[in-house]
């Protein structure tokens, strides 16, 4: 195994992106990515709550008995999500509305379980936090594309500054659900053509050679 | 596995869970309080512009009115704002009504001297983003509540087609949100404009 693909951090953010590649918690992605702002604020939320989901689960790993540790990684995490809860009811009110019922959702999101019993039931502290560090960022890296797309063609703003001007006419679809679909779509259509013509290239320099020469 | 400690795995699990939790809301209680005090203050100061001093009341069921000390205190509730002066400027009421996806909840000033509404904006909603959602911030539709007529029934019209000064005029797209906006201050209005008017006296002194 190379030093990449062992590398816990850069797995989750961009290698097995939880959004783009492992589809995990699709209902918070396409839900409250319809502005860049919402978009960072549900990712650093997550982030917080899969950090210390995963670094909880690991630490108390050999004393769960295996009958219940469904259980309680989810009770972990539902103490991780209204800690969070308050922490950003504390920080700001304006966020905490805009999130609405998602951030309390956070405990469903798979993302959170899926690391807890996939990685850090397995692995040490440290790695399990490095973990939940690159795949929180990763997912916030997703939401974030998708935020820009949704906002930029939907409102005409990023981050609430106007692109275009008062000409523009806003394309409402793509802060409606079938934007989030759309924005979505087109995001992976991007990656699987990019990858398979990766694939190809690595497959045809052999045939380029025999041409060239 | 003995289920002992299957037990004692889950017991000591919630233990902490409690522990967390309660350590959290105590830790975070009074930040949110004061966070949700200054969004009441910015949003009373908005609604009434050259607001020095506000008193908070509590309207009663029989109509009777109550000074606040806390802004987080349970049931309707009513804002008086004053200038430098002392002179009242208008006070702000809660309205809430359904709208297209939720329960649409706003604050509204009513200038009991002219009998209008003088400035409204919206707390929460849940509106289709892009259409229904231009109730919080759409220029033109705001402009409605510069002097909203309410000695006859408030009531929402078709864009473009305002007449009379007691009309809003709706939002192209978000009509059901417009109404929705219409309704729930006719509503309001109807139940707290007597109020109002009886204790003016009173809640003029703002002393009380």
């Amino acid at each position: 195994m190379s030093q990449e693909q062992d590398n816990p951090f850069l797995n989750g953010l961009w290698k097995e992106s939880p959004v783009f590649v492992q589809f995990l918690g699709m209902c918070p992605t396409l839900a409250v990515t319809n502005s860049v702002r919402n978009a960072i604020a549900m990712g650093l939320a997550t982030t917080f709550v899969l950090v210390l989901t995963n670094v909880l689960v690991s630490s108390v790993r050999k004393l769960v008995p295996n009958q219940v540790r469904i259980a309680t990684f989810i009770a972990i995490a539902a103490t991780a999500v209204t800690v969070t809860d308050y922490l950003v009811k504390a920080i700001s009110i304006d966020i905490y509305k805009a999130l609405g019922p998602f951030l309390a959702l956070i405990v469903v999101n798979c993302v959170i379980l899926a690391r807890a019993e996939a990685f850090a039931a397995k692995n040490n502290v440290s790695r399990s936090f490095a973990d939940g560090l690159g795949n929180g960022v990763g997912f916030t890296l997703g939401l974030t594309m998708l935020g820009t797309v949704r906002e930029v063609l939907g409102a005409g703003s990023f981050l609430g500054v106007s692109l275009f001007g008062p000409n523009f006419e806003p394309w409402v679809l793509f802060l409606l659900p079938p934007g989030g679909f759309i924005t979505l779509a087109f995001w992976l259509l991007l990656f699987a053509w990019y990858r398979d013509r990766k694939a190809r290239a690595a497959a045809a320099p052999a045939a380029m050679q025999e041409v060239h020469s | 596995m003995s289920s002992f400690s299957i037990i004692r795995c889950l017991g000591l699990v919630s233990l902490i869970s409690g522990v967390l939790i309660v350590g959290a809301s105590l830790v975070t209680k009074d930040q949110i309080r004061i966070n949700q005090e200054i969004i009441m203050r910015d949003s009373i100061a908005q609604l009434l512009p050259g607001v020095e001093k506000q008193v908070a009341y509590g309207v009663e069921p029989n109509g009777e009115l109550t000074r606040l000390t806390s802004v987080d205190a349970k049931g309707p509730k009513m804002f008086a704002g004053y200038d430098k002066q002392g002179k009242l400027l208008g006070v702000v009421l809660e309205a809430s009504e359904r709208g297209y996806a939720d329960i649409i909840s706003a604050l509204y000033a009513y200038d009991p001297a002219t009998k209008a509404i003088v400035g409204f904006s919206v707390v929460e909603m849940k509106e289709t983003p892009g259409l229904g959602d231009k109730i919080t911030k759409d220029k033109e539709f705001l402009e409605n509540f510069r002097k909203l007529d309410t000695s006859k029934p408030i009531v929402a019209v078709k864009h473009g087609t305002k007449k009379n000064p007691w009309e809003i005029d709706a939002i192209s797209g978000a009509t059901i949100s417009s109404r929705a906006v219409g309704r729930m201050l006719q509503k309001s209005m109807t139940e707290m404009a007597p109020i109002v008017t009886r204790h003016l006296d009173r809640i003029q002194r703002g002393t009380e």
